[in-house]
């Protein structure tokens, strides 16, 4: 008995891991339908590596002066030199090296933002759709009122008074960035809430916080995915403009914004400072707009099923095509 | 796509038309500022926008030359000291305001009583700190009345604008400014421009440039792609390394002295040696080079430019010895104890950089060096801290007055704002040359005050910055010591 | 529909007493005011006056209850930067702001709408690949570098457009463009999905069959259906600008509007000018937002307004 148990414990096992493989195979088979979507994942898979062995790839530290070596153009310049690949700023620094670093902030920031945010919102939604009532009310109230807040301006006069650090940005930015998920969070609740299996689980006698987090909350992971990614993106762009402003991540630390910033008073005899990072931030906003788009896509049945369509359409055509040129070709 | 492109094509046209009915008069010019007034009153604020539109509108009783020598403007010939607190001024006949009214001995004591009068409450108080009284003695003549011998009234009066008795009492005075100067007021369009025409009944030597139009920009970046782009015809605080990339560029010696402030009663900075070793470690010269790419002068050895009241020319800078500064160091036996450098950061210019190449020089001379580099609210917080000194604190000194005074007694002066020493004789001397109304004898007191102090090594005197314009191709000017940007000594080609 | 009123003005009143508060209490934590609005040599005595003049040597609760008295008479007194009262340097300001947004959001209107519809005709196509692409690069590309990066082509370069500022109307087109393309993204995306929803709708396809001409077809039915969705990110887009996301492109192009006021208020420690700033952000977010349940309620009466 105890043995064939086991057996179907290890075969259940064996087949939970076949499902998972084939689920990433599938998964690879409609990135490779989706070209941009292909790009973007690669992009932020570069990226990712590049922020995790900053200190392996870069060539210098980024912080390293060179008085010497002030305001140097990148290698195919004449004046340029193989040691600074991306020439220097004004204070000698490496730029390639910094622009590498600064991969760490942005993406810190946007996944601990992210993170932050996300799981404060999902818990207020949770809660607020699932429990309803009064509490329902109260936080849906709050999250009205802070919607209707002039959140940038906020943001800003905090972390002025408080001063702007790498915390204190993603403090800021998560208090004024909770509320998209809580709502969604809510929506989604009230509407599963109605199914079947929840009442079920409910009838069984389930305590509410099993029925959300055992019953509810896998089923919002699609959605609340493609939303983290798109905030994501939105984040980047966010520490990007308060560092550009003087008021987020400061000075030893590297920053994209920030690199611009200094390097707006250079941009007439040193481009490279200001349009390298401007391009670092412009390709990883990008790519994270790309997977996010693709996401959506694959998680929408409706919209799969037009791609398929279309990429059946596109294929038909191509031998359609194919058909009538070897036909006109044949005498 | 078709539409989007004639759309494009459109707004080029536009643009192409719109652009060529601006702003071009032949000898009109538009200088960019840093800041933008918050008032045109001359008399209330201490602000450097206000400054450098006032100073072409205005006239004041004296004035100085581009070198900075001080002359007679108002004024028919330099003060004479009737008493030891009672100077006389004569004024200039026949000069009248832009509306009319007569520039007399009554409009000159209406402007002293105004700018002192304690309820008017001027941020530039400190300028006229001393005077209590004026009044008149004939239609020219006036007498100014001082709390004692006050030396240098001469030098306040330089900074007294003359203001329009009658006009200056209208509610909109701070908004339509009205003085003797070369220009006249037209128009102030908040947050984007003043306008200034010329006088064509100046009662100096008539300007050359017919108007001028001043533009309120924060960002030197933004300020630079103006003058690129030929819109503006002189920028101020020009970065160092664009002076080749701009189409002309003027510098000029500046106010601007950057020191760090060594605690002499307490820490390790008490030994004289140790103080003297960290003016040793400095290499001022590469700083000048390097970090100003030559836009600077290295101190010598004195809160002072030589254009300055009280400059010491026996006193030289002390030279880099790195290897004298390691063995002051070790005699006085603080090698690689831990010495306190605070500084702030985009306050002035190369504030940071500065303070960081200083401090690596001191690294090499043996110390452990702990740099605080304090958001500019905290920073003055300990500047100011009257209790606990830190070791170094770095500061920028501007003095507008061109007379050791006010520097001497603001930092050199036991007890001064931002003073770390309790030197008697030296404030003994400061306090002296304060009331000594014999030229001299005054210069003589602030010669041994330099000298007292070089020889304690109170300071580390790192370097003497110089003022940088952007210029257009077609203006001509040679820059002031005083850093006033008066329209009626530039040109237009 | 008057408790529908009744209760917007109820919820808006607590969105600016809750931002005024937080404003009051979070300016109160700014150290010292004085400390950097005097020069640096002011004497300690000079320094008392001052704090004196601003009342800041009163108790806070003392400070809060003559705050809030001075709102309601719409006085937040002068600003410690400019000397002048707050309420006049906002008011001066705010419509250039407005100017700003209206432009830059209208031109954003009035290329994304064509551009979607185009877009939309064909999903999948080679124009709409390249409008969804590009929407995607103007969504990714930072406002702030992109008006450095107009600055150095338009003005310094080729020299067709003025650098800054605000004198005459083509200062006004690098900054409206900088401040639109975002919103121009986003209003494409938008654009092209709900019209490839409803040119798929069975009422288009009976009208073409009909032989209702083209242009009214998809411009009139199929756009009016998809007008809401559209509306409320324009309205949305509206507040970002008024609720200080203009402070980036009014900083990079010195437009003198109420977000470069904002940051220069902010970087002087003049609180009193920050309160008035905020307090009007939000007073216009408010009023923004019951004018646009209100267009709602005019353009779909169906709409369940609570």
């Amino acid at each position: 008995m105890s043995q064939t148990n086991a057996d179907s414990l290890e075969q259940a096992l064996e087949q939970h891991r076949h499902e998972w493989v084939e689920k990433l195979f599938e998964l690879g088979r409609e990135l490779k339908r989706d070209k941009a979507g292909l790009v973007g994942v690669m992009l932020i898979t570069a990226l990712v590596l590049m922020a995790v062995f900053a200190p392996y790839i870069a060539p210098h530290d980024p912080t390293d002066q060179d008085l010497t070596a002030r305001l140097a153009p990148p290698v195919w310049y004449e004046k340029g030199t193989l040691k600074h690949i991306l020439g220097t700023d004004h204070l000698g620094r490496d730029v390639l090296s910094r622009t590498i670093h600064g991969a760490r902030v942005s993406l810190w920031v946007g996944a601990a933002v992210v993170l932050l945010a996300g799981g404060f919102g999902v818990v207020m939604g949770l809660m607020a759709g699932y429990l309803g009532g009064r509490t329902d009310a109260f936080v849906m109230r709050w999250v009205d009122t802070q919607v209707a807040f002039p959140g940038l301006l906020l943001a800003l006069i905090i972390l002025a008074v408080i001063g702007p650090s790498l915390t204190t940005v993603v403090v800021v930015l998560a208090l004024n960035g909770w509320m998209v998920y809580g709502r969604m969070t809510r929506s989604a609740v009230l509407s599963i809430r109605q199914s079947p299996y929840v009442e079920a689980a409910e009838v069984v006698g389930c305590r509410w916080p099993r029925v959300i987090f055992r019953h509810i909350l896998p089923n919002l992971t699609s959605p609340l995915l493609t939303l983290g990614i798109l905030e994501f993106a939105r984040i980047v762009l966010a520490e990007a403009a308060l560092s550009f402003l003087g008021l987020g991540i400061q000075p030893p630390a590297t920053s994209w914004g920030l690199d611009v910033a200094m390097g707006k008073n250079y941009m007439f005899m040193a481009w490279w400072l200001v349009t390298i990072p401007g391009c670092a931030i412009a390709v990883t906003v990008l790519a994270i707009n790309l997977v996010a788009s693709w996401l959506r896509l694959i998680s929408d049945p409706q919209e799969r099923e037009k791609q398929f369509a279309r990429h059946m359409a596109g294929a038909m055509r191509k031998k359609m095509h194919a058909t009538i040129k070897k036909e006109l070709e044949a005498p | 796509m078709k539409k989007y492109g004639r759309l494009l094509l459109a707004a080029v046209l536009m643009v192409v038309v719109l652009a060529g009915t601006g702003w071009a008069k032949a000898e009109g010019i538009t200088i960019a500022l840093g800041s933008e007034p918050t008032t045109l009153d001359p008399q209330i604020r201490e602000d450097g926008g206000e400054r450098a539109v006032n100073d072409n509108i205005y006239d004041t009783v004296l004035t100085r030359t581009p070198e900075g020598d001080m002359m007679p403007s108002l004024a028919a010939q330099m003060p004479k000291l009737v008493d030891a607190d009672t100077w006389e001024v004569t004024l200039r006949s026949g000069i009248t305001f832009h509306n009319g009214e007569p520039l007399n001995a009554d409009a000159v004591v209406y402007s002293i009583k105004r700018v002192i009068d304690p309820e008017f409450n001027s941020e530039q108080i400190s300028f006229f700190s001393t005077i209590t009284d004026a009044r008149a003695t004939g239609d020219l003549t006036l007498h100014v009345i001082t709390d004692g011998p006050d030396p240098i009234l001469p030098t306040r009066l330089y900074w007294l604008k003359v203001v329009p008795p009658k006009h200056s009492k209208d509610p909109k005075f701070a908004e339509n400014p009205v003085g003797t100067g070369p220009y006249r007021f037209v128009a102030w369009q908040r947050g984007q421009h003043i306008d200034l025409v010329r006088n064509e009944d100046y009662w100096g030597p008539a300007p050359q440039i017919s108007s001028v139009r001043y533009r309120f920009i924060e960002e030197p970046g933004t300020r630079l792609a103006g003058l690129m782009a030929g819109e503006f015809d002189l920028i101020t605080n020009l970065l160092p390394e664009f002076t080749s990339h701009v189409p002309k560029s003027v510098n000029v010696l500046g106010l601007e002295h950057p020191i760090i402030i060594l605690n002499a009663d307490d820490g390790v900075t008490k030994d004289a040696r140790v103080r003297k070793a960290l003016n040793y470690a400095v290499d001022k010269q590469a700083l000048a080079q390097g970090l100003f790419e030559g836009f600077a002068q290295v101190a010598q050895g004195q809160l002072l430019s030589p254009s300055f009241f009280g400059y010491n020319d026996q006193v030289k800078a002390y030279s880099y010895d790195p290897d004298k500064a390691k063995k002051l160091i070790e005699e006085a036996g603080v090698k690689g104890q831990t010495i306190e450098l605070i500084g702030t950061s985009g306050r002035w210019l190369k504030d940071r950089d500065l303070v960081e190449a200083v401090a690596d020089f001191w690294k090499k001379a043996g110390l452990d060096v702990k740099v605080r580099i304090f958001e500019f609210n905290e920073y003055l917080n300990r500047l100011f801290d009257r209790k606990t000194r830190a070791d170094g604190i770095f500061v920028v000194s501007s003095n507008e007055l061109l007379d050791a005074d006010k520097s001497f007694s603001a930092y050199y002066k036991a007890g001064g704002i931002g003073s770390s020493n309790t030197d008697e004789t030296l404030a003994g001397l400061i306090d002296a040359a304060r009331s000594e109304t014999d030229e001299k004898k005054r210069e003589n007191l602030y010669h041994q005050a330099v000298q007292l102090a070089y020889d304690q090594a109170y300071f580390v005197w790192l370097l003497n910055i110089e003022d940088i314009y952007g210029l257009s191709a077609r203006l001509e000017w040679p820059g002031r010591v005083d850093a006033r940007l008066l329209v009626r000594e530039m040109q237009v080609r | 529909m008057g408790r529908f009123i009744y209760r917007r003005l109820i919820h808006g009143l607590i969105v600016i007493m809750g931002v005024t508060i937080i404003v009051f209490v979070v300016t109160r934590m700014v150290g010292d005011p004085v400390q950097v609005m005097l020069p640096l040599e002011s004497t300690l005595e000079q320094r008392a006056a001052f704090e004196k003049k601003l009342g800041l040597d009163r108790p806070i609760h003392i400070q809060f209850v003559d705050f809030m008295a001075n709102i309601v008479r719409l006085d937040f007194g002068e600003s410690l930067w400019q000397k002048r009262p707050a309420m006049d340097i906002v008011f001066e300001k705010l419509p250039m702001t407005i100017l700003l947004t209206a432009v830059g959001i209208g031109f954003a209107c009035v290329v994304a709408i064509p551009m979607g519809i185009i877009a939309a005709l064909r999903p999948g196509g080679v124009v709409d690949r390249i409008t969804v692409f590009v929407s995607l690069l103007g969504l990714s590309v930072p406002q702030f570098w992109l008006g450095l990066l107009f600055i150095v082509l338009f003005a310094v370069q080729f020299k067709i457009l003025p650098t800054s500022g605000a004198a005459t109307p083509a200062h006004i087109i690098m900054p409206a463009l900088t401040m639109g393309l975002p919103t121009l993204a986003r209003l494409v995306m938008l654009v092209r999905s709900s019209m490839i929803d409803e040119l798929n709708q069975q009422y288009v396809k009976t009208s073409f069959a009909k032989g209702l001409p083209f242009v009214r077809v998809v411009g009139i039915h199929a756009l009016r259906n998809a007008g809401l969705p559209i509306m409320t990110l324009v309205g949305w887009e509206v507040i970002r600008s008024l609720a200080g996301y203009s402070v980036v492109v009014e900083t990079v192009f010195a437009w003198p509007g109420i977000g470069l006021t904002a940051i220069q208020a902010i970087e002087r420690d003049d609180l009193i000018l920050i309160q008035a700033i905020v307090f009007t952000a939000a007073v216009c977010v408010v009023v923004i937002n019951i004018f646009m349940d209100f267009v709602y309620k005019l353009i779909d009466p169906r709409l369940k307004l609570t």
